[in-house]
């Protein structure tokens, strides 16, 4: 039994040996001498997001918008772990949405007669003129609201100075998580020729949502931030039958349902005004 | 069998060995005195930046208390001990910072500067927050290949390699021309089909095939980045703007079979605002949104309605290309997103004035 016991921890010192000899063998790091042996690359750092809480109001504004830009106001919650993660929540609702030229130009331009009757809204037998109301923006989807948990890594921290005058520390940042999109699109039809069937229906879609931003501190207790952010997911902007018979599928079928809708990139940017908690950042060594 | 367990533990012993080898006594712990103060007499290292690299041979070696000494079988320029205390190294076992970067500024010629004579210079009576950017601009060409691709068309793509040529008078202000080839590249998008199918309606769409402009560059901003609390990169900011011309024409979309259009050379106003971010102090990459304004020439959406046997300048013939164009003004901003390098030449540059 003892000599079981003195081989067993021969053979572990020996495994150790090796292994540490190897770690050893392999750690070729560049030999940093002098005063600045071992010092982190800045000091006296103001942790802006360590151990805070972040309360930022944001308003958001739709990119490349087809059929209709909306603008959304809402507020971001985030708790910082570290000045490098943060855990929070971005909320949104859709207070402005109004129609792009392209849907006053369909509005006013395309013809309401049988060959367009599934597909542009009109007034009902016998389908009503160029420019008649209901309006063709009464068919596109809306976003409604915009709820999105998400973790925010912040791997860029530094400052800026503008005109050589003004200096703001600054950092950049990316963000990640889901997003549950309330939206308002036309509802799923079979007799789709109907003015009834142009009407909207709400649902709810799930969608990974990103983004970049940058966050520009002008005093300890609050920030100002600009971000760039993408929600893809796939939807039906238009309202048209575009899709679910023929070759492939990519005829008409004379049907709104979820072949006609079309994977959209839902670009935004968003600005934020950022409130920190506690006011005082710390101070790194 | 026996034996085992002390050849194991030889063996233990042997691998051991080697971190016997590395170590090193511990040097007296002392305050680390700056080069410049410590030199002797007039001369002095040019730059006592934690970039500088080591003299060459003969320069006054200024004291500095973490120096190692050079090992009796260094050559010349080795065994001059280097100015500041992080670059150091060569000699006990470290790294000097012109082999890892050797297009340094510093690194490229050994220099002393005669602290007299630079005293008696004129010196500017603005002190800057920042007294040594990390690249000087001034007078230095700038070269930037890129890539645009359009941000606000959804119905045909213009995306385009470009070339910018800037040359920087000052600090913060450059003259230059730059160039997008569109070309093969507009790509029409198929939503413009969808609507064309479901509401019979057509959109006049152009494609483009070159544009130039001649531009003024400011730089307001600049600053640097820690990343991941480990490195740090330098960047700048800038915008730009000017003048220039680019050639159009219209996709023949509302009557094909009769229109066939050539390019215009239609002139345009361009201003952008661009992102810089520094590998060393003549390379970078780019990020700029600019927008290409200008008026716009777009098929009519109408058709003559006459005969083409009628006499071509007619304006009831089809074939008249006066009939082609729609009268309006169309007032058309052609936004994009350029990626790419900027090359700055000379690749090196010497402050005025030491840090």
């Amino acid at each position: 039994m003892k000599r079981r016991f003195v081989s067993a921890v021969l053979a572990v010192l020996a495994m150790a040996a090796i292994l540490t000899a190897w770690g050893r063998a392999d750690a070729q790091e560049l030999q940093v001498t002098g005063p600045l042996k071992g010092a982190p690359a800045v000091r006296q750092l103001r942790l802006y997001r360590e151990g805070r809480l972040e309360i930022a109001p944001t308003i958001s504004f739709t990119l490349l918008d087809e059929y209709r830009r909306t603008i959304l106001a809402g507020a971001q919650l985030n708790y910082a772990i570290k000045d490098w993660i943060a855990i929070g929540v971005w909320g949104a609702a859709g207070v402005v949405s109004s129609p792009t030229d392209l849907s006053d130009q369909i509005n006013k331009v395309a013809p309401r007669d049988p060959l367009t009757a599934v597909n542009v809204i009109h007034s009902g037998t016998p389908y009503g003129n160029n420019g008649s109301v209901p309006n063709f923006d009464q068919q596109t989807a809306q976003m409604q609201y915009v709820i999105a948990p998400q973790i925010t890594f912040i791997p860029f921290r530094g400052k800026l100075a503008i005109f050589n005058k003004v200096f703001v520390d600054a950092d950049f940042y990316a963000a990640g998580g889901v997003g549950f999109v309330g939206i308002k699109e036309r509802g799923n039809c079979t007799a789709c020729s109907t003015p009834q069937s142009f009407q909207l229906a709400s649902s709810t879609k799930v969608a990974p949502t990103f983004g970049v931003g940058f966050k520009f501190y002008p005093a300890g207790w609050w920030s100002l931030g600009v971000e760039y952010r993408a929600l893809p997911f796939s939807w039906n902007l238009s309202g048209f039958d575009s899709r679910g018979s023929g070759p492939g599928g990519n005829f008409p079928d004379q049907k709104i349902d979820s072949q006609d809708e079309s994977f959209v990139f839902n670009q935004m940017v968003t600005i934020s005004l950022g409130f920190y908690l506690p006011t005082e950042p710390k101070i790194s060594e | 069998m026996k034996q085992a367990r002390r050849w194991l533990l030889l063996a233990a012993a042997m691998m051991l060995l080697p971190h016997g080898a590395y170590a090193q006594k511990k040097k007296p712990t002392k305050t680390a005195t700056p080069a410049a103060a410590a030199g002797t007499g007039t001369t002095a290292p040019a730059d006592a930046d934690a970039d500088q690299s080591a003299p060459a041979a003969g320069a006054t070696p200024p004291a500095n208390a973490d120096q190692p000494a050079a090992p009796a079988n260094a050559d010349a320029t080795e065994a001059t001990p280097p100015p500041g205390g992080d670059t150091a190294g060569a000699g006990a076992g470290g790294m000097d910072i012109c082999t890892i970067t050797p297009d340094l500024p510093q690194c490229q010629a050994a220099k002393e500067v005669n602290m007299g004579a630079e005293a008696k210079k004129a010196v500017r009576a603005e002190i800057y927050a920042v007294q040594q950017q990390y690249v000087i601009k001034a007078q230095r060409f700038e070269i930037m290949p890129y890539f645009a691709v359009t941000l606000n068309d959804q119905f045909v793509s213009h995306d385009a390699p470009g070339l910018a040529l800037n040359y920087y008078i000052t600090q913060v202000l450059a003259v230059g021309l730059n160039g997008n080839w569109y070309d093969g590249l507009n790509s029409e998008q198929d939503f413009n089909f969808q609507n064309r199918r479901a509401a019979r309606i057509a959109v006049p769409l152009n494609d483009y095939q070159v544009s130039g402009d001649l531009n003024f560059t400011y730089v307001p901003m600049y600053g640097k980045f820690a990343g991941f609390g480990d490195f740090i990169f330098h960047y700048d900011a800038y915008i730009d703007g000017g003048v220039g011309l680019i050639r159009t024409k219209p996709v023949a979309v509302i009557d094909p079979d009769n229109r066939k259009f050539d390019w215009n050379n239609l002139v345009n106003f361009d201003v952008g605002i661009g992102f810089r971010i520094f590998f060393n102090r003549w390379l970078a990459a780019i990020l700029e949104v600019r927008d290409i304004i200008y008026s716009e020439r777009i098929e009519s959406t109408t058709i003559a309605q006459g005969s083409t046997t009628l006499p071509l300048n007619s304006l009831q013939n089809p074939l008249n290309p006066a009939t082609w164009y729609d009268q309006g003004t169309h007032i058309t901003n052609d936004v994009q997103l350029q990626l790419g390098l900027s090359f700055f030449l000379p690749t090196s540059f010497e402050y005025r004035l030491p840090k």
